[in-house]
């Protein structure tokens, strides 16, 4: 186990891409601006400033190097482009500067007008323009980059009850890393020791600090604040949170937009289209003026304006910032696609346990026929060996010292438990589960309605077929998903809460949130059969956590995944959320309308500009110089519109 | 099926970015083929009997370079 110092200190790729633009670019116009002036004198003023064949050989030495030396990836790139009908962008520049500077050699033999000072100018001004946009998708792509830089580099770690440093590569699964106050938090772990609060806002996008005491998960790149922490290694490299949200926006970038496809069709005859107009027009210039030079000089602006850099720019940069947007707010865009099917959403279904409520379910009123103490010790018992949510919550609440044996036990999946605990037949679960076991409640029915319309979800304990008492559970609202709530029914969404809760339960609830439709007594392999019914009606986003949900994640239009703190549910979802909190769901919704709006605008943008700009350069009206400088500046908007969604509040 | 990241250098924008995945594909035992303009990555799913340089050659191929493999 080494140190690896380059893999450290490495510069990331677009910086070194800016870097070397820069340099070319300084490069080129040192060499291009005497030939700029050379041959504005003799425009302008109409006197050569170096006599006539000599300054033709002035311009092709100067020009040699911008175009063959400063310029040659494109000219090689470009030209390997023509040969193997992998035609690029490079390729109408190669052509263009290549035809242009060859009319410099040409013109001593007389047949054409010098034309070479254009090449140097064509290509000084795509480096400068390939410059600006190199700068500007680093700029779109700042958040990210941010993110991949969150990483810590260092660890202190435990060995042999000495603290020492390690580089984080060293750190293992198990180690036991010490942070103290204002630190790092290196690696994702679980608290043994110590108590503190934690900043996560800059994975998870929750802008409060988290407490974490013994026991819970800290995340990887999170600031501890104000006690030392005492942190047992759990993840660590590719396995970490931060990595998978990493991992999640590089994934995002390479899937396509719906929008995109038609661009991207052009995108792919583009080359070979502008290919055929920049021969057509020489040669119908050629043959109409019968002006050679001339119908070269067209030709060439012909090849130099048309850009498909904008068309194939549009979608991608908005992408990147969107994301970026999102990914500071721990909303992750995991399927681009999802973007554009967000505005037709008209609907939203939300899950009710851990989506609207907390998921933390907490015993509320008890209601006994007999000893309560009697009720818990079979209750808690039995529910010992559930994972439900509920069922914990009755664990917790009987606080047992000892757990009665249990034979025999079923879990009835959303309905409830049921085994044998000292020869006698015990079953807790819901009305549905009772009247299956024929199980008689009439005289708790009041009792149990009561419950229900407080929104608490009540468990019916039965012994031997007869009811012996009521658990009832009430787990409390989010935060803010009242307020969430109130802006997507101002919105005009249709706002629905699914749940297995019984009806009375779930419009309980749904009444305190502002939830006015209610499906309730649903399974939780129903949901998504649900969802599929409602999504006649019209676009459907389903709203869950990634794990208990995910078919129905799957079957929404746009499934939104939540995240539970420490975990991200990376395969279910194409929004997913890192902050467990509904108004994420608001945030996800605007970003996603903000982000498609901005590719459209480019879209539109970018086609506007060739649709416009192709027919002056065939017209003549166009200097190949100004077609060259409409053309970077055409792909230079994109890109900063794009950056422009920033300003966008989300 | 294998998943290889590829940082790819020299891309201006999507129309690179499709010839530099139109050409991976065409490498036999490449399944998808995923590049980004934007983060200069390329997500290539392949069978296991792809060797890294016949995926570097592909992209070489249409004028592009690989700069690192994850």
């Amino acid at each position: 186990m080494g140190h690896n110092p380059n893999h450290k200190h490495e510069q990331p790729i677009e910086d070194a891409e800016i870097t070397s633009w820069g340099k070319k670019l300084i490069w080129s116009w040192l060499l291009t601006f005497p030939i700029a002036i050379i041959m504005l004198t003799e425009r302008i003023f109409g006197f050569p400033l170096i006599e006539m064949p000599y300054s033709i050989i002035v311009i092709l030495v100067l020009g040699f190097p911008v175009i063959f030396i400063f310029g040659w990836n494109i000219i090689k790139s470009g030209i390997r482009g023509l040969f193997t009908f992998y035609f690029n962008m490079d390729s109408l520049i190669a052509l263009g500067t290549i035809v242009a500077y060859a009319t410099g050699i040409f013109s001593f033999t007389g047949i054409v007008q010098d034309y070479s000072g254009v090449a140097a100018m064509i290509m000084a001004f795509f480096t400068t323009g390939k410059y600006v946009e190199a700068i500007a998708r680093g700029r779109a792509s700042q958040e990210i980059r941010k993110l991949l830089e969150l990483g810590a580099k260092n660890s202190r770690i435990l060995r042999n009850n000495q603290e020492i440093e390690v580089s984080i590569e060293e750190v293992k699964v198990g180690d036991i890393m010490v942070i103290r106050p204002g630190e790092k938090i290196p690696t994702d772990g679980i608290v043994i020791r110590g108590e503190s609060n934690v900043d996560e806002s800059m994975v998870t996008g929750e802008s409060l600090p988290t407490d974490k005491v013994k026991g819970n998960n800290v995340i990887g790149a999170t600031i501890n604040q104000d006690g030392i922490l005492y942190v047992k290694v759990t993840k660590v490299g590719k396995d970490t949170f931060l990595a998978h949200i990493i991992e999640l926006v590089d994934e995002a970038q390479g899937t396509k937009i719906p929008i995109q496809r038609l661009a991207d069709k052009i995108t792919s005859i583009f080359v070979p289209v502008i290919l055929i107009l920049a021969i057509l027009t020489f040669f119908s210039w050629w043959y109409f003026s019968g002006d050679l030079s001339r119908a070269i000089g067209v030709g060439v602006a012909v090849l130099v304006i048309a850009c498909p850099c904008a068309l194939g720019l549009a979608t991608p940069t908005a992408l990147m910032v969107g994301s970026g947007m999102g990914a500071k707010r721990g909303i992750l865009i995991r399927k681009g696609e999802a973007i554009q099917t967000m505005k037709e959403v008209k609907i939203v279904v939300f899950d009710k346990t851990g989506t609207i409520t907390k998921g933390k379910p907490e015993v509320t009123d008890i209601y006994s026929k007999v000893n309560e103490e009697k009720l818990l010790e079979f209750a808690g018992s039995l529910e010992r060996l559930s994972e439900h949510p509920v069922a914990k919550a009755i664990v917790f609440k009987s606080n047992l010292k000892r757990y009665k044996r249990v034979l025999k036990f079923k879990v009835i999946r959303g309905m409830g438990v049921e085994g044998t605990i000292s020869g006698k037949e015990i079953v807790i679960g819901n009305r549905t589960l009772m009247k299956n076991e024929k199980i008689s409640f009439k005289l708790f029915e009041e009792r149990i309605s009561k419950f229900e319309n407080e929104g608490k979800t009540t468990m019916i304990v039965a012994e031997n077929k007869k009811v012996i008492g009521l658990i009832a559970v009430a787990d409390a609202l989010k935060d803010d998903s009242m307020d969430a709530l109130r802006i997507l029914n101002k919105g005009g969404y249709k706002t629905i809460m699914i749940t297995g809760d019984n009806e009375r339960t779930a419009r309980a609830i749904a009444k305190q949130v502002g939830i006015t439709e209610v499906i309730a007594n649903v399974l939780p392999e129903e949901k998504a059969k649900r969802v599929e019914e409602l999504q006649k009606e019209g676009m459907v986003a389903f709203v869950g956590d990634g794990i208990n949900d995910a078919p129905a994640l799957k079957q929404a239009n746009v499934g939104i995944a939540m995240g539970s703190g420490t975990d991200i549910a990376i395969e279910a979802g194409d929004l997913v959320l890192a902050k467990s909190s509904l108004i994420g769901v608001v945030q996800s919704i605007r970003l996603s309308k903000a982000t498609f709006k901005k590719i459209k605008q480019n879209l539109f943008w970018a086609f506007a500009y060739n649709v416009v700009a192709i027919p002056l350069a065939i017209g003549g009206v166009l200097h190949p110089v100004v077609a060259e400088i409409a053309m970077a500046l055409s792909s230079i908007t994109v890109v900063t519109n794009a950056n422009l969604l920033r300003r966008k509040k989300i | 099926m294998k998943k290889v990241k590829l940082t790819i250098e020299g891309m201006h924008c999507s129309s690179c970015a499709s010839n530099i995945e139109k050409s991976l594909k065409k490498v036999s035992g490449v399944m998808d083929a995923r590049v980004s303009v934007m983060t200069n990555k390329g997500i290539v799913e392949t069978d296991d009997f792809v060797s890294l340089d016949e995926l570097k050659k592909a992209v070489s191929k249409v004028g592009y370079k690989v700069a690192k493999v994850e």
